[in-house]
């Protein structure tokens, strides 16, 4: 079921360290990105106004493109 | 955690301008200072999936539960959360440019673990997988058709059949089956979409 072993995995037991966390971020984005669009954030929800009071306009601040991970 | 340690965390987290980034560490501080004090919180739904997928898909607030029976008295809660320079409560905190929401305890029906992240201020436990998946395929079915949750289920179930996630698709399988789901076929005909898509077998058929 592997695809990329090389890729640290967030494990049933155990914890995964900060660095191998950071390590897996591109890969996991891209694993999403197979399947969805690349943001798929809700256009409104429930904490609209708090959020785009605070996010000047947006529901939160802009996600990290997949090739700065 | 000293007051020390707290500002500069405090600093770095306000500082940050990647949303998972910030959850992540946000999540890692709070944590900590709520295990000070014999609280364990988890980090759940959306704001869980953000951490475990990178999906793009969580907004500008932290959904946080308590694992442990009880949480902080009203008090005491306004006061671990002030030393982060938090502002509202008793439930819910504007922090280091964002929000934190506290919404009470944990549910999860899963037999397995809390998945664990080491967070720069500490340790982070983020929702089971298992009971994610099964609630997001149910949430983008019923009361009705929820594009944006069939989306979030897709990134979660595509990481995982990635192997980049760890999951007990036998418990997977049983939750489904729970009389608070009952949505089996719904999370087997979804996951072996997403199985099609990237080419990988679908382990909720063998089982």
């Amino acid at each position: 079921m592997r695809s990329n072993s090389k890729v640290p995995c967030i494990p049933i037991e155990g914890c995964l360290s900060y660095e191998d966390w950071l390590k897996g971020r591109r890969a996991r984005r891209e694993s999403s990105n197979l399947v969805a669009p690349s943001i798929i954030r809700r256009k409104t929800g429930p904490h609209d106004r708090r959020l785009k009071k605070l996010f000047k306009g947006k529901r939160g601040l802009p996600f990290t493109r997949t090739e700065n991970l | 955690m000293d007051n020390k340690k707290i500002r500069a965390a405090l600093a770095e987290i306000s500082a940050e301008g990647d949303p998972t980034l910030k959850s992540l560490k946000l999540a890692s501080v709070c944590s900590s200072l709520w295990a000070e004090r014999g609280i364990q919180l988890v980090v759940v739904g959306g704001s869980a999936i953000e951490i475990l997928t990178e999906g793009a898909y969580t907004s500008g607030d932290l959904d946080m539960c308590h694992s442990t029976a009880a949480t902080l008295p009203i008090r005491q809660r306004q006061e671990v959360m002030g030393l982060l320079g938090a502002k509202g409560g008793p439930r819910n905190w504007q922090v280091a440019g964002m929000y934190v929401d506290l919404l009470g305890p944990v549910e999860s029906f899963a037999r397995t673990p809390f998945r664990r992240v080491q967070g720069p201020f500490g340790e982070v436990l983020l929702m089971k997988p298992e009971d994610l998946l099964v609630e997001r395929v149910l949430v983008s079915t019923y009361p009705e058709r929820n594009e944006t949750a069939r989306k979030c289920s897709k990134i979660l179930i595509a990481v995982i059949l990635r192997g980049q996630i760890g999951v007990d698709w036998a418990e997977v399988k049983r939750l489904a089956n729970l009389p608070e789901y009952r949505n089996l076929p719904e999370c087997k005909k979804l996951v072996q979409e997403v199985a099609d898509e990237i080419k990988l077998k679908s382990p909720l058929h063998s089982h």
